[in-house]
């Protein structure tokens, strides 16, 4: 408790924390496996992962565990885990275009390059509480199981000819040699990848091309504060690790709220991926591909209307978290570019790279858990003597005496204050 | 039109996308060094271990140049609007290199994986070396690379069902 200015009850303390550990230990109801959570609760794991900043699913299920589901604190174990961990480098840049697809969707454009692909989802199914538990007492997730045979020929390129949704304009003709046409559906490999919205948009001159020449290093929160005026890749940074309900709220204030700095965007991608990490041989100085993590990845379009800004072409925001989360993927697009527009006018950029952090937020919020005996009582004690110099004025006003810091007062201060 | 050339898809960018089953390179049962530490770094832990343990048992013993080490790599990404690199996350994983009879041998693996990382770093070395259990491990990875091209065909075949071109309402 180093910050609060109190201390002993530590058998109070150690028997508090004996009741956690027993109750976890010896409930009624089977242990909870890591394997459990990793394999059926995977948006929780991935959730403490990315709000945690450490893909590591293991680690991130026994936090959950550990923390009986907080995701929050099982957030905060696995970051501080990390914080004792040795950084053994860093990947090379990796362009997630290539990144295999789970999901892909393309909400701004009906016949997009590549395919509309719904994934692992119930995004488009109605969903009412399952709670008919078989006789072994385990939800039956097998019960309604069915096997759908879908004949699609997934190597067919004439869906994604740039067909823009809503005004039947036709950008490509079918069979034209377009963006989307050029990058098969299939790579060489048999994975499904496929190119960009954001480039058929640019290939039709519709994006401001914010495109840069340089390319600086990436900030590194860990290393160096936080605070506007950071470059755009600590903001990105942050989003990526922040807390999801933070994202989201922050961007639902500024959209319903008093904040009013969003407009509501279009999606152009939203996707679910996986990631290769190509890290640099020590020898060879080759890219080695060590593993792969999931990653949620979205573009926000945004129709420009500002009277600076150049109203014929749409600008884009950018999103990407570790694991599969949507809610936080799409909060992010919306408020990178929100930040863009802003230009620093409002507290929009502050309000982002300060507030959004769920432990940093929680762990303000706890505190006031603690023991706060010495600040309150310094505040009674205030109360006190302010009470009782009302009371003394009070009786020396009746009195016609003057009260104590009326003695060495001006007259007319003395005066109005009556 | 764009005519700015993204930093981005750099030919480095692209070659780090490829995957030991893209390009061709693997001929003759053989692999690059970088697709042999990939495939390594994805094989089940027993087999790399078990392997490791007769690569060791036959021919003198390794010597550790670094770790076993546990940390964590920075996943640094390049965006694509802005073509900004940021840090995404970090995740957790393994190095170890070793030396065997004057030949290096170096691994990583994802996770918390001492031993595994060890033996694979053995088993780089081995065949770096084109010591005796060189094409066994040649062998270990063209199972893990067919393993992973059938477990990725599979996981396709179940979400190409998925794909959806959904209509517009006609009013």
């Amino acid at each position: 408790m180093g910050y609060a200015a109190a201390r002993g009850g530590l058998a109070a303390v150690a028997a508090a924390e004996h009741l956690v550990r027993n109750a976890r230990r010896h409930s009624d109801a089977a242990p909870l496996q890591v394997d459990q959570l990793t394999e059926r609760q995977r948006l929780a794991v991935d959730r403490v992962m990315s709000e945690g900043s450490l893909w590591a699913p293991a680690l991130a299920a026994a936090a959950l565990i550990q923390a009986e589901g907080d995701i929050i604190e099982a957030a905060q174990l696995l970051r501080s885990h990390r914080s004792t961990l040795p950084r053994l480098g860093t990947t090379e840049p990796i362009d997630p275009t290539g990144a295999p697809l789970l999901r892909r969707v393309v909400p701004a454009y009906q016949n997009p390059p590549g395919p509309q692909l719904l994934g692992r989802t119930v995004d488009y199914s109605g969903r009412l509480l399952e709670c008919r538990p078989p006789a072994s007492g385990a939800m039956d997730d097998t019960a309604d199981e069915t096997v759908v045979d879908v004949d699609v020929d997934i190597t067919d390129r004439s869906a994604g000819h740039g067909e823009l949704a809503g005004n039947g304009h036709r950008a490509q003709e079918p069979g034209a040699d377009d963006a989307g046409a050029a990058e098969p559906v299939i790579a060489a490999d048999g994975l499904p990848r496929c190119g960009r919205l954001l480039d058929l948009l640019r290939d039709l001159d519709l994006l401001v091309d914010r495109r840069r020449r340089d390319d600086p290093s990436p900030y590194d929160i860990t290393r160096d504060p936080v605070r506007p005026g950071v470059p755009r890749s600590a903001r990105l940074a942050t989003m990526a690790r922040a807390e999801t309900g933070a994202l989201v709220n922050l961007w639902y204030r500024n959209i319903l709220g008093p904040d009013d700095h969003l407009h509501e965007v279009t999606l152009g991608e939203v996707r679910h991926a996986r990631l290769p990490l190509p890290v640099t041989h020590p020898h060879s100085g080759r890219p080695v591909v060590v593993g792969h993590i999931r990653v949620t990845e979205v573009e926000a379009i945004e129709d420009l209307d500002g009277p600076e800004e150049d109203r014929t072409r749409f600008d884009a925001g950018y999103g990407l978290c570790a694991g599969h989360n949507e809610r936080k993927a799409i909060a992010m697009a919306n408020l990178d570019i929100a930040v863009h527009r802003d230009g620093g006018r409002s507290g929009l950029e502050q309000s982002v790279l300060v507030t959004t952090d769920g432990l940093d937020a929680s762990g303000f919020l706890e505190h006031l858990k603690l023991p706060h005996y010495v600040t309150f009582r310094s505040m009674v004690e205030r109360k006190v003597a302010m009470a009782a110099r009302q009371r003394h004025r009070r009786t020396a006003y009746d009195d016609g005496r003057p009260t104590i810091g009326e003695r060495n007062a001006p007259a007319d201060e003395t005066s109005s204050a009556r | 039109m764009s005519t700015i050339d993204p930093p981005a898809r750099t030919e480095r960018e692209q070659q780090a996308r490829r995957r030991p089953t893209d390009d061709g390179r693997r001929n003759g049962g053989g692999w690059t060094r970088e697709q042999r530490c990939e495939l390594l770094a994805a094989a089940p832990p027993d087999d790399v271990i078990g392997l490791a343990e007769r690569a060791v048992a036959e021919g003198s013993p390794p010597q550790l140049i670094v770790g076993p080490e546990v940390g964590t790599v920075v996943v640094q990404v390049r965006e694509p609007v802005v073509g900004d690199r940021f840090h995404l996350t970090e995740v957790l994983a393994t190095r170890a290199e070793i030396d065997l009879d004057g030949t290096r041998g170096w691994a990583m693996r994802l996770g918390d994986e001492p031993i595994p990382t060890l033996a694979a770093a053995v088993l780089d070395a081995e065949a770096t070396a084109r010591r005796p259990l060189a094409d066994e491990v040649m062998a270990l990875c063209d199972r893990v690379a067919d393993e992973r091209a059938a477990a990725e065909h599979q996981e396709w075949s179940v979400l190409a069902a998925t794909t959806v071109q959904f209509e517009e309402l006609d009013r």
